[in-house]
């Protein structure tokens, strides 16, 4: 089974509207090219090449910020690192004894081909995108943002820092012209490939969950650090090759030529048009590059014959700062938005499905010992011990302020108790991260539904499947049928955020499914529902725990559901275990009607 | 011992200038959730009218007010007319607007008033030092010290027994709660944003005190490390902001002072470096945000 996973192409991983939609795209930005280099003549071509690579480095910054939904600011200088590596290695001798006297010996003389600089600064790009992705990985998302803004200083200071190579602040001079309009153009077309398909590879599928929800992908299997350290190597690598490809087409530049203006420009670009898709990042690049164009004709002053309109310096700057608010203002994902140009949802042929894992043990639970939580001199969890039996439902009760929300977390987890285990089949997942927890066969839904709303819902169950180490067409295949066996089938192309709150519920379930769990968690599953809405999911319900031999912990509100759903029930109260039983033993237990169903009666 | 007190003096100083503009960030981040790159345009502002003032002769003190008064109120106009519209974005969406109105409100000075720096003469007093005896205090870092105890014991005041002041800290812990009391909140807001543009006016002049000129690009690098600063101390904390400005003050004298010569060119780098492993040890920084958390 695994060899035939393995044998599969990248072909059938990547849905075969990725491609169409690349190879349009690259159709697009091809015939635009030829059209403005026949038009204008040879600045026409100058001005085209400037555009491709253009598009290639907003497409470089999109890999990371449209994928993962951090804004970078760093990008341009890491542009920048690839333009004097790249000067460094093609310069000619001659140039390079005048213009670079300090250079070490090692670096001396190289005077390299385009095709084996470009590999090298791919391997640059690579490890320079490895090394500041371990810092970067590891901040929040806020954080993060901030942390690609200060790399951006950092690489200024340094390239103005080292002047035996960058020639300090002055200006670096002598660079073989090697980038071609040709040269930009197949650069364009590679990056907008790479950056179309990544998207739909389990990477890409991985950053986009995370964008979308980052506790959901945690419970969804998603090692969202790890995601994210590798998004990021991968859209730095992409761009120090751009700017060594930049670097070819300038000749001559300066630290501040990759500074706050480049990255002002390429953001723009990308958030005019759209972050969160290929095509939207290729549109804002060519309609902010057009304008910049128009505005830059005009900043010298216009000549209408009878009087001259006097020049204002920095109008490109004014232009992209006006379509910038007025996108923000107006349509806030940009012009494309979420629209990917291409085929609209043709099902392709699925792969085929690996059978089912039986079963482990049947001993299997998942078991809550002795779980104690501490928040300074309160205990919200005393003591707490329970065990969840595969393939039969346990519900969780109390009022509010029981500790169950706490106890959740710490079964997830969200949180480490402050004494005691959680065992899943036998294995201590205290202190694990939740998407190992997830992994290790707990699946969860929220109180509060967490999709990943800007994703289709077959995207959200196959990111659910791919954490079981299913290659991406197998996920998808899977995901499909999780969807149909909740009914959600005919909608699986469909964003999940413009579902309906029911269909809302039960996508959360099948993504929760799809991590083949032992067990699965939902947290007031018939929250906001209605009776019709209830009895519907409890049927649901019942059929997963007969089909599938799974253990379901509920926690839920509604006493009918609970009641007729649970094979046991625990129930909390102030953070303790007061009664554990049958339905029947808990309805009619004194202590229970005394905390919980007593206290109601009395409010009536 | 003369050497290393008066580092600590200019540590003290710079340190208090970033926590000034660290904290009009982090006022109105606490509020609005805008990290506002357009805050070193404010100081711009403010520099100008201080400029004007001089150049129509009215008398420094005039200046002064005019530079607080110029940056207060450019921040309530971007606050109405740029920040205001655009309420719904997200945090991204409204660092770039501040991005795309800072750099608009450049152009605009660049083509309105001069694209290079104008003097700003300071009278003669100010250049000084102060003799103590077994060392030298120069007077602008002394006043720049003691304006910035002034402002932050005045600023305290207006937060903990104004009503304005306690319903700004209360729409920082949560918004939502306050509207529900029947506080307005373009009215907090707009507030928030005038308290961050005194605060960049005060700012601005103790930053022209020590330069002399004021040019469209001058509140650019300040802000960029108020901005770190801010960060350090943790967003939209506005203690944290405080600690971080004086943090980063003290770090880049430090780093200035015994770095090996080699090595000062890329000072800012360090400080930075250094900057980045703080976040990692504490990713919400030195003091947090309070942050209402419900699942």
């Amino acid at each position: 089974m695994t060899a035939r996973v393995n044998a599969m192409s990248l072909w059938t991983v990547v849905p075969a509207r990725a491609w169409t939609s690349a190879a349009l795209l690259i159709a697009a930005v091809g015939a635009l090219a030829l059209i403005i280099s026949l038009a204008f003549g040879n600045t026409g071509i100058n001005i085209a090449t400037l555009a491709l690579l253009q598009i290639a480095a907003v497409l470089s910054l999109a890999t990371f910020s449209g994928n993962s939904g951090i804004v970078s600011f760093g990008h341009s200088a890491f542009l920048g690192i690839g333009a004097y590596v790249a000067g460094v290695l093609t310069m000619s001798k001659g140039v390079q004894a005048t213009a670079l006297p300090h250079l070490p010996q090692w670096l001396q003389g190289h005077e390299l081909s385009l095709p084996f600089v470009l590999v090298v600064v791919a391997i640059v790009g690579l490890a320079v995108g490895y090394l500041t992705g371990i810092p970067l990985s590891r901040l929040s998302t806020g954080s993060a943002a901030i942390g690609t803004l200060a790399f951006l200083i950092i690489i200024h200071v340094v390239l103005i820092g080292a002047r035996d190579f960058t020639r300090g602040s002055q200006t670096f001079y002598g660079v073989p012209r090697l980038t071609t309009v040709y040269v930009a153009f197949a650069a364009a077309a590679v990056f907008i490939l790479v950056a179309r398909i990544l998207r739909e590879t389990p990477l890409g599928l991985r950053l986009r969950a995370a964008r979308e929800n980052e506790v959901a992908a945690a419970a969804t299997g998603v090692n969202v650090r790890e995601a994210r350290h590798a998004g990021w190597a991968v859209s730095i690598m992409l761009a120090v090759i751009v700017g060594a490809l930049y670097g070819g087409f300038l000749g001559a530049f300066s630290p501040k030529d990759f500074y706050f203006d480049l990255t002002f420009t390429l953001v723009s670009m990308l958030i005019v048009g759209g972050m969160l898709t290929v095509t939207g990042a290729v549109a804002g690049t060519i309609l902010l590059a057009g304008i910049v164009q128009i505005l830059r004709q005009a900043e010298t002053g216009i000549d209408l014959g009878a009087f001259t309109v006097p020049g204002i310096f920095g109008l490109p700057q004014l232009g992209m700062g006006l379509a910038l608010l007025l996108t923000i203002w107006r349509r806030p994902l940009g012009l494309v938005g979420l629209i990917e140009i291409g085929p609209g949802w043709p099902q392709q042929s699925l792969a085929a499905v690996p059978a089912a894992t039986a079963p482990s043990s049947s001993a299997a639970a998942l078991e809550v010992k002795s779980v104690t939580m501490r928040f300074g001199g309160l205990v919200a969890l005393d003591d707490i011990s329970f065990s969840v039996p595969a393939g039969q439902v346990t519900g969780l009760i109390g009022p509010n302020g029981a500790g169950k929300t706490t106890l959740i977390n710490i079964i997830c987890g969200q949180a480490k108790p402050s004494a005691g285990a959680i065992l899943i089949d036998g294995r201590d997942m205290t202190g694990e991260r939740p998407d190992q927890v997830a992994v290790a066969g707990l699946g969860r839904t929220f109180q509060n539904i967490r999709l990943f709303d800007r994703m289709t819902a077959l995207e959200n169950v196959a990111v659910a499947a791919l954490a079981k180490g299913h290659s991406a067409a197998v996920a998808r295949s899977l995901g499909m049928i999780w969807l149909e066996q909740l009914g959600l089938a005919a909608r699986a192309g469909d964003f999940a955020g413009s579902f309906a709150y029911g269909d809302r519920r039960r996508l959360e379930i099948a993504r929760a499914l799809a991590l083949e769990p032992r067990f699965l968690l939902l947290d007031e599953p018939a929250a906001g529902m209605n009776p019709a809405e209830t009895d519907e999911l409890i049927r649901t319900l019942e059929k997963l725990r007969n089909e599938h031999e799974i253990g379901l912990l509920v926690v839920e509100h509604d006493m009918r559901l609970i009641m007729r759903l649970s094979d046991r029930m625990v129930v909390l109260n102030k953070g303790q275990k007061i009664a554990e039983g049958t339905p029947r033993e808990i309805r009619d237990n004194p202590k229970v009607i005394e905390a919980y169903i007593g206290s109601k009666r009395t409010q009536h | 011992m003369d050497i290393f007190l008066q580092q600590i003096i200019n540590a003290i100083s710079l340190g208090g200038i970033y926590a000034l503009l660290a904290l009009g960030l982090a006022v109105v981040f606490s509020i609005v959730s805008l990290i506002n790159f357009a805050h070193g345009e404010l100081m711009t502002v403010a520099g100008y009218g201080m400029f004007f003032a001089i150049a129509v002769s009215l008398p420094f003190p005039f200046a002064l007010a005019a530079a607080v008064i110029f940056a207060c109120a450019a921040a309530l106009l971007t606050e109405r007319f740029a920040f205001r519209p655009m309420r719904k974005a997200d945090m991204t969406g409204l660092l770039l607007t501040s991005f795309a109105v800072s750099a608009i409100l450049r152009v605009l000075f660049q083509n309105g008033i001069s694209a290079r720096s104008k003097a700003v003469p300071l009278p003669a007093e100010l250049s000084g030092a102060i003799d103590l005896g077994f060392f030298h205090i120069g007077i602008v870092p002394l006043l720049s010290i003691v304006t910035t105890a002034l402002s932050l014991w005045a600023l305290t005041l207006f937060l903990r027994r104004t009503t304005l002041g306690k319903a700004m800290r209360a729409a920082a812990e949560d918004f939502q709660v306050l509207r529900l009391m029947g506080i307005k909140a373009n009215r907090v807001i707009a507030v928030a944003f005038a308290v961050s543009g005194v605060l960049a006016g005060v700012a601005a002049v103790l930053w022209i005190a020590q330069r002399g000129s004021v040019d469209p690009l001058m509140g650019f690098v300040p802000v960029l490390k108020a901005f770190v600063a801010a960060v350090i101390g943790g967003l939209g904390s506005l203690s944290g902001a405080v600690a971080g400005g004086f943090a980063l003050g003290i770090l880049e004298v430090l780093f200035q002072a015994f770095l090996p010569e080699a090595a000062l060119p890329f000072r800012d780098a360090f400080v930075l470096g250094f900057v980045i492993l703080i976040l990692i040890w504490r990713p919400d920084g030195l003091i947090p945000a309070p942050v209402s958390r419900r699942s």
